[in-house]
């Protein structure tokens, strides 16, 4: 899956902007001192990297904004990583996540309305851009369409909530933060996410057989 | 069928429980008395076993789409050439 020439401008001025960051932190601190932060930077975010694609998917809706997406947190976690402590890094980052997902969001906001040439080029919420693969199409298939519908039924805020625990594979903690909710409202969507979706499967009896 | 108040409150507080106890969330785990506790209300309710039942299911169903919504492995490399990227710039 690839994005598109659009996406791939943006991540190439992306990582311009990154390695410009870099540099200028170079003139500040002396040589030892600038190695520490960068070494503890890529061992805390190696490890997280298709955790935060597959938040970020979750969060946007397509993998070309996850990918931009995490380009950007990427970039604001190593600007701050002299004043992260390195206790929890993946609450660290998924909290720099949802700041950057929402200032995106603030940012994006008003363009939508800038004429119908925009608007047709907005992609909607779940919209596959590119095409399934073979493999996915048959996964699809078995997965039910029912189960599909009654996920994609669910309000977002649910959606959302459930997409993150149980395809996603974050703790109730890491979605409040990433969320920025309290853990009690994560387990009261995830509550009613979960039983909306068990009424629609005693109702349809094909849904969720895999 | 009458059912007893006390036995309807171990419901509601089953039913409030069992996410917590399917996902085995180490973020929000439950006491090993309040795991002993809805073990035995399981064990004797049948509506709420079931509902149990059907909790596991869906979790197993969407636990399947977790590969298919996986990240493709080039743009996961490309996050990796970032973060080399921003380390190679910080090492100058």
């Amino acid at each position: 899956m690839s994005s598109s020439g659009g996406h791939d401008e943006r991540r190439r001025a992306g990582m311009k902007s990154a390695t410009a960051a870099g540099s200028h932190d170079v003139h500040r601190a002396p040589s030892r001192e600038r190695a520490e932060p960068s070494a503890a930077f890529a061992r805390y975010v190696e490890q997280e990297i298709e955790m935060l694609l597959r938040v970020a998917r979750t969060l946007t809706g397509s993998w070309p904004d996850a990918e931009d997406l995490v380009q950007d947190t990427l970039v604001r976690a190593y600007r701050g990583i002299s004043g992260f402590d390195g206790a929890h890094p993946r609450a660290w980052l998924l909290t720099i996540l949802r700041n950057t997902n929402v200032n995106s969001r603030r940012r994006r906001r008003p363009d939508l309305l800038d004429g119908d040439g925009e608007l047709d080029r907005h992609r909607p919420a779940f919209g596959a851009t590119v095409a399934p693969s073979p493999e996915q199409t048959v996964t699809d298939r078995v997965l039910g369409d029912e189960l599909q519908g009654a996920v994609d039924a669910l309000d977002d805020r649910f959606r959302v909530v459930l997409l993150l625990i149980d395809v996603d594979d974050l703790t109730c903690r890491e979605v409040a933060d990433v969320l920025g909710i309290p853990v009690g409202t994560v387990l009261s969507r995830l509550s009613r996410a979960r039983e909306r979706i068990r009424v629609h499967m005693r109702t349809n009896p094909r849904a969720g057989r895999s | 069928m009458m059912v007893h108040p006390s036995r309807m409150w171990t419901c509601h507080w089953a039913r409030r429980c069992v996410h917590r106890y399917l996902d085995a969330d180490g973020s929000l785990p439950l006491t090993d008395r309040e795991i002993r506790r809805l073990e035995a209300h399981l064990a004797i309710c049948a509506r709420c076993a079931r509902t149990a039942e059907d909790y596991r299911r869906l979790r197993r169903a969407l636990a399947e789409w977790s590969q298919r919504r996986a990240p493709d492995p080039a743009m996961v490399e490309r996050m990796h050439a970032t973060v080399r990227a921003l380390v190679a710039g910080d090492a100058g």
